[in-house]
């Protein structure tokens, strides 16, 4: 009995405490505001989250190998802001979707080569194609913002299924499902956790090491793209200042959601959802108290720093034990 | 003329786990005196001395410097009471210069406090000339050759007035030249009034340079000797004993004419080894003896392909391979269970069911890579049972098992290709005596069904109870190949020292 319990503490200890912390948030919300608890808002809040809920899951995948990708929010802004350009230039609405995931891709892969052939360390060589691609960004939109795209892509963001369900919803809930499956049960995934927890003996078992930080690098950049698709399509517009600040909100989804910057290997894609609902809840709540945006990103620097604390001492009094 | 004594430890215990490897052991350490520590692997030197040093605690004992009684709890302790440890691993900055390496954490001040660079580099220059050192100060240390380094090392002792110095095994990367060098310093050290503790193998070294020798065997004194009233057979005797160990097992017989399964001709790689040619056959267990340095792990990577050589074939079954890679090496049925579990052996927040199979996850997936958990945890469960891995279950994390079963969880893993050829670089370090004896088992029952195993190990015992053959490793050179029959442990030892 003393066993089964310890494995269930195992298993879902730390999410029994963000389940928690959401049930406390929405308890709190609802007393605050009766809208709160309606359908309709909870799947607003699903739509908001959009954004660095998709991106959440290609950087928790990435941490996950021992990495970080601190370009996803230029990569998004880049890759999205072409896409809708070449929208406004005409070109089919799916056409110009894939040529952005191609071009994050390739960013993606620009970060691969660094990290996993030139072995530089992932935070260098992401910050510098962070800048490549945010200047380039900057220089092509020249400030401006973009809006008026075609109806039929609007729907991807705006549309709904059943009159209540907001297809941004249903994306990121898919998307979700498909990574926790997929890193639980491919051989792909498994490598990614075996190459976080251990290179070396990752390599001595035959892994690829390289072939998983360059499809890492790359799904967390493809992930990036389709999160800003996404956004661009839900409010119409490609503004220049698309996914500020957004490596920061996808880095925190994931650290609150268990997954270990300190040593690789360790993270879950159901721990990254709850993580990514928290942020959401948080801001939502923050948004409503009237919180200035500058203030917020402050509270956002300290929540990460406060979570990475604890689980610093968390691993370090695991070290001592053995 | 009696010395004073400067260092005594007496009737010191030690146990880990329940697991007693000093039982008592008695070591004084004169002034003036350069004094050897012996003993055979897991001997308990290496724990006497990281009981001085404040790594760990003993369980009961005295420990006096200068007849005072002293407490040792930390590294920082040992420092405030004059030991110095060199050890085996050089802790040098390589961008700094050699003075400011000398002179680390004590560099000179100017009247202002800053660092002044000129009276360093001077200082420097006074001590490398009183030691006879042929050095520039004023060089980066990245520019000179291990042997240079390793002198540095020892020269910061001086810089902090250390009255005993602890050497760990300072010779195995000399060579003879260097290694003449060596011993002016610690003559010169030794006029200067610093008594010396030699930590060493190499029994040439022991002899040439020791006033005493202490000798362990199985964590109690076994002999102390005092120059001129020894021979190395002698030490041998103390080190190991004179019974020849008896293999429980039947020796494993080879038919001659077994195919062979790996040729290596001509292995090179600048600095690691040279000239390395070795053949195995179908069924066969060979070891590759050699102390530490001697290049056994260095051979084992290259021929795995974890490190890179320069020159040299390698052979799998009459095949030249050109590429070679861990994973298409692992695709050719190869394995190699590497030296150091922790870092290179499992993967540790998995469990026993994934450590196991990581190898073969293809063998359980569909063609597009969706593993299939029910043949996975079949496999994992048949053959963690074969291994006698003792867990509570599969699904267990193999950091909470012993090392012995966490060891065997690697073996389990290499084992599950179904290899042909199989390295292992020290398999039973760190392992307790029964699990060791279980591993053999599984070895030999690897060898009968075909496998043919190559051990590189520094244990004596573990290569002449489980090998036809042994090679002869030294300073990276193949330097005799044995018939295990017809060798005694102690012949082995003086070969390989």
């Amino acid at each position: 009995m003393k066993d089964k319990n310890q494995k269930f503490k195992d298993m879902f200890g730390e999410d029994v405490v963000r389940l928690v912390i959401i049930l406390i948030f929405v308890v709190v919300m609802s007393f605050a505001s009766p809208y709160f608890m309606q359908m309709k808002n909870m799947m607003n809040i699903l739509q908001n989250i959009s954004l660095q809920g998709i991106t959440a899951i290609g950087m928790t995948i990435v941490i996950i190998t021992g990495g970080i990708d601190i370009s996803v929010g230029g990569v998004c802004a880049f890759s999205a802001w072409i896409a809708a350009s070449l929208m406004k230039s005409g070109v089919n609405w799916g056409v110009a979707c894939l040529c952005a995931i191609i071009i994050a891709a390739c960013c993606g892969m620009i970060n691969a080569f660094s990290i996993g052939i030139m072995k530089i360390p992932p935070m260098i060589a992401t910050l510098a194609v962070m800048n490549m691609t945010r200047g380039l960004q900057t220089v092509i939109s020249r400030g401006t913002t973009l809006t008026g795209l075609p109806e039929s892509f609007q729907v991807i963001g705006q549309g709904n299924i059943l009159g209540v369900i907001p297809i941004p919803a249903v994306i990121i809930i898919v998307l979700y499902l498909l990574a926790a499956w997929f890193m639980s049960r491919t051989i792909l995934g498994r490598s990614i956790y075996a190459v976080g927890g251990n290179p070396e003996s990752a390599r001595v078992a035959g892994i690829k090491n390289t072939r998983v930080l360059f499809f890492s690098y790359i799904i967390c950049s493809v992930f990036a793209c389709i999160a800003g698709l996404v956004f661009v399509s839900r409010t119409n517009s490609a503004p220049s200042t698309l996914a500020n600040n957004l490596e920061m909100k996808a880095i925190m989804a994931a650290v609150i959601g268990g997954t270990s910057v300190t040593f690789g290997g360790k993270g879950k894609i159901w721990g990254t959802f709850l993580g990514v609902i928290i942020v959401g809840l948080m801001t939502n709540a923050l948004d409503l108290l009237g919180v200035s945006a500058y203030y917020q990103q402050f509270i956002q620097g300290v929540l990460v720093l406060l979570v990475v604390f604890l689980e610093a001492i968390r691993s370090n009094r695991a070290a001592k034990q053995h | 003329m009696e010395q004073k004594v400067i260092v005594s430890m007496e009737d010191i215990t030690m146990s880990f786990s329940g697991n007693r490897v000093l039982k008592g052991v008695n070591f004084q350490l004169k002034e003036g005196e350069i004094h050897s520590l012996m003993g055979a692997n897991g001997a308990g030197k290496s724990t006497l001395i990281k009981i001085l040093n404040g790594i760990y605690h003993a369980v009961s004992g005295i420990i006096k410097v200068d007849d005072k009684q002293v407490q040792i709890r930390t590294p920082k302790d040992a420092e405030k009471f004059g030991l110095a440890f060199v050890h085996q691993e050089l802790n040098v900055c390589n961008d700094l210069t050699v003075a400011e390496n000398i002179y680390i954490g004590n560099w000179i001040k100017n009247k202002r406090g800053l660092y002044d660079k000129k009276a360093t580099s001077r200082r420097t220059k006074e001590l490398l000339e009183i030691m006879g050192v042929d050095l520039n100060p004023d060089v980066p240390v990245r520019r000179l050759r291990t042997a240079e380094k390793q002198i540095i090392e020892i020269l910061k002792t001086m810089t902090r007035d250390a009255k005993v110095v602890v050497l760990d095994e300072p010779t195995s990367s000399l060579n003879e030249k260097e290694k003449e060098n060596f011993f002016g310093i610690i003559h010169r050290m030794k006029k200067n009034g610093v008594s010396i503790i030699f930590i060493s193998h190499f029994l040439e070294d022991v002899l040439a340079l020791s006033d005493r020798v202490t000798v362990l065997k199985d964590g109690v004194n076994n002999g102390i000797f005092s120059r001129g009233g020894y021979t190395k057979d002698d030490l041998v005797v103390a080190m190991l004993g004179k019974k020849i160990i008896e293999t429980e097992m039947r020796p494993l017989t080879v038919q001659e004419d077994a195919k062979v399964v790996l040729e290596v001709r001509k292995l090179c790689s600048d600095k690691k080894f040279n000239n390395i040619n070795l053949k195995i056959r179908h069924g066969d267990i060979v070891g590759v003896c050699g102390l530490l340095g001697a290049g056994k792990t260095e051979i084992a990577r290259a021929i795995f392909g974890l490190d890179k050589f320069d020159t040299g074939e390698i052979i799998l079954n009459n095949e030249g391979i050109s590429r070679i890679r861990p994973d298409l090496m692992i695709e050719k049925k190869v394995a190699l269970l590497t030296e150091d579990r922790k870092l290179e052996g499992f993967v540790p927040l998995m469990s026993i069911r994934e450590n196991a199979t990581l190898s073969v996850m293809k063998k359980m997936s569909n063609r597009v890579g969706i593993i299939n958990r029910k043949k996975q945890e079949a496999f994992a469960e048949d053959i963690s049972r074969r291994m006698t891995v003792k867990m509570s279950g599969i699904e267990q994390n193999v950091v909470s098992l012993s090392g012995g079963n966490q060891q065997k969880v690697v073996i389990a893993r290499c084992l599950a290709i179904q290899p042909e050829l199989f390295l292992l670089d020290e398999p039973t370090r760190g392992v307790d005596v029964y699990a060791k004896s279980e591993i053999y088992k599984i070895l030999r029952e690897a060898a009968e069904s075909g496998t043919a195993i190559l051990i590189f190990s520094s244990e004596l015992e573990e290569l002449l109870a489980n090998c036809t053959k042994i090679i002869i490793l030294k300073k990276g050179m193949i330097t005799d190949v044995v018939n295990t029959e017809e060798l005694s442990k102690n012949r082995l030892l003086s070969m390989i020292g």
